[in-house]
Order: structure tokens, then C-alpha cells, then sequence
């Protein structure tokens, strides 16, 4: 889960790292208690925000006025802009760049540094961190030594990069990231953007297309959702549960995934599972099934197999008569990559050709 | 032959009376597996399925000094906690099964695997089986058990869900495996595909070696970098997951530290460059993997 700048602001000043004065709006008609001149900036995830003009700046009321307008309007990447952080604009001699995240190559986390910040960042100095010693003072004025800060920078970017290994730390993050890191002409140092990254994802992640995924496993769902773009399927959403969850959170994921309007079909699908109850997960679908209104009638291709799985197909069977739904069952007999052909087939050419797929 | 564990492999269970861990412990039995004690503080005196449970991994050495491989089944906050324990202890094997271990902690427990020379598989690992010799973990439980078949082909997964799976697939063609090891696919791993795939390269009864890997991480990458100085030379088929995630919302990379730490390194297709590039056989589907290794082995 990734925070948006202004909770990523806020988390900073509560680990004594200095931010701008600002101020959260949601409408263009909230009252503005930040002076002028100031930054005005999208609230969206995406990281391409300033060269999709997320970022204005504005000197003057008027500007101001216009700036605010057009950026409550905004889609930037797919993300409506709901939020915007009015900034008091901090005048800057020099920009910094500091993070901490984790380095699979090192098995480590890793300080990265760069006396040349801003948003066309495209190196950094990089030191990972031994963790039999952890973040020590005299490592971190060292690393900037070595990446060519000015003296007089180093004890109080020292205390910034402590502080945000504390919070990088004790929040358990998988990033955290100033950049830049505003250096004004009396050498303060002012954090005028944040990203923090806790590292989960959504259990239900939103697409574009119209056929409505409950996946199982995390690397079995990516191996099927690639099987179901080349198959020609347009996937509504991404939503994968792993382990062995208990019916109620399967039950949840499938409500959620098939509210969206404009379903087509529905793919339930996963390997054979090591140690998942096929059936608690399966009773938890059909469980979540009934509570969707409209009642769907578009079909359900359901590939799952592992423990309980006997039980969990008679159990899925008799829901499909009793209850009205078109289910087409399969078990590690049929590839999980074919069950995407055999969903876009019923998806998008019309059907009712059930005798022959299940043959 | 076989890596990691065997009829020898002798386990200890840290979370031994959860839930989770009194049921892997109830079908590791079922398997064969020699389960020697538990721990559990302040439940010293118990038994789980006939297995005597005590307070620390110390107490339990001291009774049971046989014990080599320790399975971890506790919830992520304290896995940290767990895994030093066993390491202080001395236990050469650990493997961790909790999901959702604050990389931080993993970063702490891998350092000092390293100097104490622990091996850790996981966390987010789903275990280690070998078939009809012995499994660690809740890979390869209840009637699934009997996918896993003894035969020559290693199998590293980061998914666990995959492992059966890509077993079904491989007996459907006469296949069986000498170990599957779900290494997880947390960025800071115990283990990462060239750890384990170090040990096949030693292992008589593996001929080939099957990697199951998806996008996130470098461990794909540092095994095209393997094979191409020759540091590995058994055959590898590998299958990537994950082409599709760029088009999520959350697929972006990691603000900018993501490409910078990673140097452009991670993504679907940065692994399927330096794989190809190595000479590994890139299987397009589960389905594909067993005729791959059987064109590489030379079986009918």
C-alpha cells in the first residue's frame, strides 16, 4: 500500500522531519489558509505526476484560482484527482535526494543518496546497510561524505537520514523517500515530497476490461491472468487470496469483484493447491455469490483443484442447480491456461456451447 | 540423493500448537517425516500429535541434540524472534513459512544466517518435499501428497500454490521430482533460486531443474548471470509470471529508488531478456514445461 503525499507529509513531521506548511482541500471552495506564493499538487499515486501537470505553481490569486480549477478536473494515469495539497512554496538554493528501501541483490536495505534531486533523478549513490550493526551515525556522515555533500550539509542531513531510518524502521516500510529535499539559502532542509510504500497490495485491484477474476495463489494468478490477455480476454479486475483464508474473506473478494457493472463472465481460478481447503474457499464463494444483485447471469468458469476438492465440486454443482447460475467446473484434468481460452470463448462469442467445452 | 532434507532430515516446530503449525505437523507425520519436538514458551510439558513441546529451542536441543532443520509456523511479528533463536541455537536448517514478514526482520535474520552459515529458505515459503523420503513444511499435504513422485527434476518456486501444480503437470508425462523448495517471493529471501540451484548442481538425482519465478526482484536475473560464467550447467526451464502487471495501478515501480536500486532490473520483461540472452528455455505455459525437459533430457 502506497500513501499519498500528504499522509507520507504527515508521517515525516511526526519523525521531526521538517515539511512545508500545507494545507488538504477537496473541493475548489474549501477556505485556503496557506499564503501565496504557493505549490498546488494533485493527490494521486502515480509517479508520473508532474509531467502530466499534477504540479502548478501560482504567484498570484488568479493563477491560484485557475490552477485549483483545472486540477480538481484531472485524470493523471487513470487516477481521478479527489485531493489537492496547497504548499507554501519554499524558495530552494539546492535539491537532495534521500531514500531507504530494499535491495533483493544485497538482501539488504539500502540508503541511497544524491546531492542532485528533483524529479529527473535517474542515479544515486547506494549503500546497503549491515544489519548485524544497523544505522549508525558515523556510517551515514561517511556515505555522504562519499557522495560529495558539502561539509557544511553533513550533520544536519545526518540527523534527517536518522530520523527517517527511524521511521522507515518502525513503521516497517518498504520505501521511504524525500525527493527533493529542499535545501533554502539560511541551510534549512524542507521535505517537499514523500513516498511511502508499506509494500501490500489491494486484495482487489481495479482493471479495465469486463471479465471478473477470483484467482488463487499469487504466482498462479499471474501466470493465468498473462494466459487470459493472449487468450484475448479483457481482465475487470485483479483479486488473488493465498494461503488458507476462511470462507468470509472469500466470500468478501467476491462480492466486491462482481458488483462491477458490466460483467461478462466470471473466472474462478488456481492451481492445484498444497494445503488450501478447496472446499471452505469454494463454500465462501458461492456464499458471496448469493449476496450479488443482480442476480448474475453470465456464465462462471471455475478451474480450482487440491484437498477437499470431490466435496467442493458436488458442493458447486448442486449451487449452480439449486440456485440458478451457469458453472462450468474443471479440476487439474484440464491445463488452468486452457480455462482461459474456455472464458473469453463464453465471455465474448455467444455461447451456450457447454456440452462441447466440457468434452 | 536429494537437497535439503532426507530420510535424515530430523524437525523441530517453532509454533508447534497453532493451527497452522499443529496441522503441518500432523501431515509432515503422515509423510514420514521424523518430527522430533516443539517449542512453544509456556507450553513446556504438552504434546502435539504424540510431539513433546518445550519453552525454548535450547531445551529442546538438549533433549533432542539430533535435530538439523527447524520449521517456523509463527505469526510475522515474531518470526524474527524465532528464527535468531534457532540460529543461536545451531540449527544448520530453518525454514520459515510465515507470510507477510517485515522485510526489515528478514534483512536482520539473513544477516546473521549468513555469519552463523544458517540456511533459511523462506519466509513465504510453503516447504521443502523430496518425495517419499521427506517434507517440510505444508507443501504436498493431505491427498495431495501423492502429485509429488520421486524422479530427477528439481523444482524451485517462488508461488507456493504452483508447486503442486507444476507436479501434476510433470507426473501427467511419466515425471517426478528429487526436491521442490517454495524459496517465496519476498524481495529478502533466505534463499534465492542460484542458492538452491548451487545445491542441484551437486545433487546426483537431479538431472534438470524446473524455476517457477514472477516479476519483483533481481533472483531471476542473478541466475542468467549464473548460467552464463557456467557456475550452473544443469539444464533449466524456466516459467515467468507477471507480463501483465504493468497495466495494474499498483505495478509502477517504487517511486524512484525502484529503478534506481533495481537499475531497470525486476520487471517482466528485464527477465526475460537476461534469461533468454543465458541460453535458459523459457516455457510459455505450466503445460509446455514437461516436453521442454524431456527434448533437454533426451527421454522418449
Amino acid at each position: 500500500m502506497k500513501l499519498y503525499e500528504f499522509e507520507g507529509a504527515d508521517l515525516l513531521e511526526k519523525y521531526q522531519i521538517l515539511v512545508p506548511k500545507r494545507q488538504v482541500i477537496t473541493s475548489p471552495k474549501d477556505d485556503i489558509s496557506i499564503s501565496l506564493p504557493s505549490v498546488l499538487k494533485a493527490q494521486v499515486l502515480s509517479g508520473d505526476r508532474k509531467k502530466a501537470g499534477g504540479i502548478l505553481f501560482a504567484e498570484k490569486k488568479s493563477d491560484f484560482d485557475k490552477a485549483l480549477k483545472g486540477l480538481f478536473g484531472k485524470t493523471i494515469s487513470g487516477e481521478k484527482v479527489e485531493k489537492v495539497l496547497i504548499e507554501e512554496k519554499v524558495k530552494g538554493i539546492a535539491e537532495y535526494y534521500i531514500s531507504f528501501s530494499f535491495s533483493g541483490l544485497e538482501r539488504s536495505p539500502v540508503l541511497a543518496l544524491s546531492s542532485k534531486g528533483g524529479s529527473g533523478i535517474s542515479d544515486a549513490f547506494i549503500y546497503p546497510i549491515d544489519m548485524l550493526v544497523g544505522l549508525e551515525p558515523f556510517f551515514v556522515r561517511q556515505t555522504l561524505s562519499r557522495s560529495g555533500f558539502p561539509s557544511k550539509d553533513i550533520n544536519s542531513l545526518s540527523i534527517i537520514i536518522l530520523n527517517l531510518w527511524k521511521l522507515f524502521t518502525e513503521e516497517k516500510t518498504v520505501l521511504a523517500e524525500i525527493n527533493p529535499l529542499l535545501k533554502t539559502a539560511d541551510g534549512a532542509f524542507f521535505a517537499c515530497d514523500a513516498k511511502i510504500d508499506y509494500g501490500k497490495r489491494r486484495a482487489v485491484e481495479a482493471m479495465n476490461g469486463d471479465i471478473a477474476i477470483i484467482a488463487s495463489g499469487g504466482g498462479a494468478s499471474l501466470i493465468n491472468i498473462d494466459a487470459l490477455l493472449l487468450a484475448g480476454g479483457r481482465p475487470a479486475n485483479y483479486a488473488e487470496y493465498s494461503g488458507n483464508p476462511k470462507a468470509e474473506f472469500v466470500e468478501k473478494i467476491t462480492k466486491e469483484v462482481l458488483m462491477k457493472p458490466g460483467i461478462k463472465a466470471c473466472w474462478v481460478v488456481g492451481g492445484t493447491a498444497s494445503f488450501t481447503d478447496i472446499y471452505e474457499t469454494m463454500k465462501g464463494f458461492t456464499e458471496g455469490l448469493k449476496k450479488v444483485s443482480p442476480k448474475p447471469n453470465f456464465p462462471f468458469v471455475i478451474r480450482r483443484d487440491g484437498p477437499r476438492t470431490k466435496e467442493a465440486q458436488k458442493l458447486l454443482a448442486d449451487f449452480a442447480k439449486t440456485e440458478g447460475f451457469n458453472f462450468f467446473i474443471y479440476g487439474s484434468e484440464t491445463p488452468m491456461v486452457e480455462t482461459a481460452k474456455i472464458v473469453v470463448q463464453l465471455a465474448y462469442y455467444k455461447n451456450n456451447k457447454k456440452q462441447e467445452l466440457n468434452k | 540423493m536429494s537437497i535439503l532434507i532426507n530420510k535424515n532430515t530430523k524437525v523441530l516446530i517453532q509454533g508447534i500448537t497453532g493451527a497452522e503449525g499443529s496441522r503441518a505437523c500432523r501431515e509432515m507425520i503422515e509423510y514420514g517425516t521424523k518430527i522430533l519436538a516443539g517449542v512453544r514458551p509456556g507450553a513446556s510439558g504438552e504434546f502435539v500429535e504424540g510431539v513433546p513441546v518445550y519453552d525454548t529451542v535450547e531445551e529442546a536441543l538438549k533433549h533432542y541434540p539430533q535435530i538439523n532443520t527447524s520449521l517456523i509456523i509463527v505469526p510475522a511479528k515474531n518470526v524474527k524472534d524465532a528464527a535468531l533463536e534457532s540460529i543461536f541455537a545451531g540449527v544448520p536448517l530453518i525454514n520459515i513459512l510465515t507470510e507477510y514478514v517485515p522485510p526489515i526482520d528478514s534483512s536482520i535474520i539473513v544477516a546473521w544466517a549468513r555469519k552463523y552459515k544458517t540456511r533459511i529458505v523462506g519466509p513465504s515459503s510453503i516447504g521443502i518435499i523430496s518425495p517419499g523420503k521427506s517434507k517440510v513444511g505444508s507443501i504436498g499435504s493431505a491427498e495431495i501428497r501423492h502429485v509429488f513422485k520421486k524422479g530427477s527434476i528439481g523444482v524451485i518456486s517462488k508461488s507456493g500454490g504452483m508447486t503442486a501444480e507444476l507436479a501434476v503437470v510433470l507426473g501427467k508425462e511419466g515425471l517426478g521430482e528429487s526436491t521442490v523448495v517454495g524459496i517465496g517471493a519476498d524481495t529478502i529471501c533466505g534463499s534465492d533460486f542460484v542458492d538452491i540451484l548451487e545445491l542441484f548442481e551437486k545433487d546426483k538425482q537431479t538431472k534438470a531443474v524446473v524455476i517457477f519465478g514472477e516479476v519483483g526482484g533481481v533472483s531471476e536475473e542473478r541466475v542468467a548471470e549464473y548460467v552464463k560464467k557456467k557456475k550452473i550447467k544443469k539444464p533449466i526451464v524456466a516459467l515467468i509470471g507477471g507480463k501483465f502487471t504493468h497495466l495494474l495501478p499498483s505495478g509502477t515501480v517504487l517511486g524512484h529508488a525502484g529503478a534506481i536500486v533495481s537499475h531497470g532490473k525486476g520487471g517482466y520483461n528485464s527477465k526475460i531478456k537476461a534469461l533468454k540472452e543465458s541460453g535458459i528455455v523459457l516455457a510459455q505455459t505450466p503445460e509446455e514445461i514437461p516436453f521442454l525437459l524431456k527434448k533437454m533430457l533426451q527421454i522418449k
